[in-house]
């Protein structure tokens, strides 16, 4: 029964033969949704912790490659389990309590990073038909929650009592909040384009031979530049890294974080990075339309084509200063953004490119 | 125009990442590739063998023991039944040794060499005082100039063995055994370190006649081939002598301007 899912070329197979098979022993209807969707949460979060483990061994050979060394090479094939390593190493690690910590929201706040890193992936449309649950605010959704770790490093700097974490907290907070604007209003652009927020609409609305938005509007590319620069501040990478600036704070927000709590914020991270570049190829690059492969094979393509662009970026340009940092949030990204979603109002209202 | 001009700089910057990219590590993976040290550089010291016959070159003159500035080397030795030093022991502390090169510089027959070697780490810090049969098997395959060989040839010649002529007929190999032997006590009574020896070796000298003579002949292999061919019977005796110790201070402070600059 598991061959139709390779046969169709699709993974949604796999669902709808668990979901049969669920009917055909007549389990009562509640009880079905509970194990489709504990099913889909496992294969979700399963998923995304493989991709944030490959994220994060991608991104040490990315690195290295870039300044000419080889990266890790040791642990299997160009160190291709290296992370996997380094996870299980965290996790049997002492989990170092600083005696002077907020107990409660020390706890907490890597728990809620985690959370609010994997939720995103509710309404994430992996490729046609794979998606956990279709809302009709996908995308309002997907912003409203990966904000929470905005939160969640502002607790991790208070909980600490640590001066560097707090000033990491403190600046990512700011940083975050700052740069929330111009991602939203640059997505904002193509949302009013489509008129859905649900993010199969948006894709759906993409579909055709460089119908893209991307390509199909002049306000596309502009979004996306603006996006794409926004996303990089909001994943909290290098450009826009101040919460965790080496050189400055000691690691930021996550100093007296070690063992599985640590791991915790590492792979969020990654997740974060993960998220933004996703949102950029379902919004911007078609999502999961191509042609030949299964969408799926389009999506993830796209995504992690935006992951480099976004390991690149990291890896060539030096960390700009907290002032600049403001200073580009709200006097350049804002203007052009809100210039951009006028631009995309007028030429919605006089029915081009529709 | 500035806003054009910056974003152009952003993307070139990326262009060249993205070239570094595409490009080759420079580093090598050590435990499988090696770099290849050039031939010249010092490393660590190693005893070197004669090619033919397998054994040390080492004469136990301790010159290298007076030179080393951080007495990383000792050297044992005791003397046979013919007055002949015996090389005992030699141990080189590698923990002590400072790569300064000046052991090989002091030796005068080819017998230490700093090779291009280098890897020496242990877990015991013990481990890294080599001895002499330690030393000895790491310089087998470690290529070098006989400068010492030179002299081999030299009483074979007609010319010198006229010189020879004088003292009791020995076979070329003694030569450079008496020529080991001569050399140290010079040195010891500078030192004054081993006042038992250099009174047997005062004693001993005026009942050996003969010997003044080969250390002229041993002073010899040290200079360049050069001076091989043109002596005549009386002379080469008394300049090569002169002229190898102005030689070898010119060579020092040479080397120390050298460093200096």
């Amino acid at each position: 029964m598991i061959s139709p899912v390779f046969a169709v070329g699709e993974l949604d197979g796999l669902f709808r033969w668990l979901n049969e098979l669920l009917v055909s022993i007549g389990l009562p209807q509640p009880w079905q949704d509970v194990i489709m969707y504990a099913a889909l949460s496992a294969t979700v979060f399963g998923l995304l912790a493989l991709i944030a483990l490959f994220l994060v061994w991608w991104e040490r050979k990315i690195a290295a490659h870039i300044q000419q060394r080889f990266g890790p090479m040791r642990v299997g094939w160009h160190g291709w389990y290296q992370t996997v390593m380094d996870a299980l190493k965290l996790l049997q690690k002492e989990d170092i309590r600083v005696a002077t910590r907020d107990k409660v929201v020390f706890f907490w706040a890597p728990v809620i990073c985690f959370v609010a890193a994997f939720s995103a992936y509710v309404c994430m449309p992996f490729g046609r038909g794979l998606i956990v649950a279709d809302l009709n605010i996908g995308i309002l959704y997907i912003m409203a929650v990966t904000t929470f770790t905005v939160i969640s490093l502002l607790m991790a700097g208070w909980g600490s009592n640590n001066k560097y974490a707090l000033l990491g907290g403190m600046r990512s907070a700011a940083q975050v909040i700052s740069y929330e604007v111009p991602m939203v209003v640059s997505l904002l652009a193509v949302i009013l384009y489509v008129g859905s927020l649900s993010m199969v609409d948006i894709v759906e609305s993409q579909s055709g031979w460089f119908n893209w938005f991307i390509f199909r509007v002049p306000f596309g590319p502009i979004a996306f530049v603006t996006y794409t620069v926004a996303a990089i501040a909001e994943a909290n990478r290098t450009p826009f890294d101040i919460p965790e600036a080496e050189q400055e704070l000691v690691a930021g927000y996550n100093v007296e974080y070690s063992g599985m709590k640590f791991a915790m914020f590492f792979l969020a991270e990654f997740i974060n990075m993960f998220t933004v570049s996703a949102i950029a190829a379902t919004v911007f690059l078609g999502g999961w339309n191509g042609p030949w492969l299964p969408s799926w094979v389009w999506f993830m393509g796209k995504t992690l084509s935006m992951v480099f662009l976004l390991m690149l970026v990291r890896w060539t340009y030096p960390r700009l200063r907290v002032d600049q940092l403001m200073e580009f949030a709200w006097k350049f990204l804002v203007p052009v953004t809100f210039a951009n979603l006028i631009l995309a109002g007028i030429l919605k209202y006089l029915g081009y490119w529709e | 125009m500035d806003l054009i001009s910056h974003i152009k700089n952003l993307l070139l910057g990326l262009g060249i990442a993205g070239k570094h990219l595409g490009r080759h590590a420079i580093t090598i993976q050590y435990p499988e590739q090696r770099y290849d040290i050039p031939e010249g550089s010092r490393g660590i010291v190693v005893l070197l063998s004669d090619k033919e016959t397998g054994e040390l070159n080492c004469t136990a003159c301790e010159l290298c023991m007076r030179a080393c500035p951080t007495a990383a080397i000792r050297i044992d030795s005791h003397r046979d039944e013919n007055k002949r030093k015996v090389l005992d022991q030699f141990i080189v502390d590698n923990a002590l040794c400072c790569f300064c090169g000046l052991c090989e510089e002091a030796c005068n027959f080819s017998a230490l060499k700093m090779a291009t070697k280098y890897e020496f780490s242990t877990l015991d810090k013990d481990d890294l005082t080599w001895d002499v049969k330690k030393l000895q098997e790491v310089g087998l395959d470690v290529d070098y100039v006989d400068t010492r060989k030179k002299k081999k040839p030299k009483p074979a010649k007609p010319v010198s063995d006229k010189q020879a002529s004088t003292e009791p007929a020995a076979p070329a190999k003694d030569n450079t055994e008496t020529a080991a032997e001569e050399k140290p006590p010079v040195a010891d009574e500078t030192v004054a370190d081993k006042p038992a020896d250099t009174a047997t070796e005062a004693a001993d000298t005026p009942v050996a006649e003969p010997q003044p003579q080969p250390a002229t002949d041993v002073t010899t292999p040290t200079e360049p081939t050069e001076e091989k061919p043109p002596p005549s019977p009386e002379a080469p005796t008394e300049t090569p002598v002169e002229k190898a110790i102005p030689k070898t201070e010119d060579k020092k402070e040479g080397d120390q301007t050298d460093a200096s600059a």
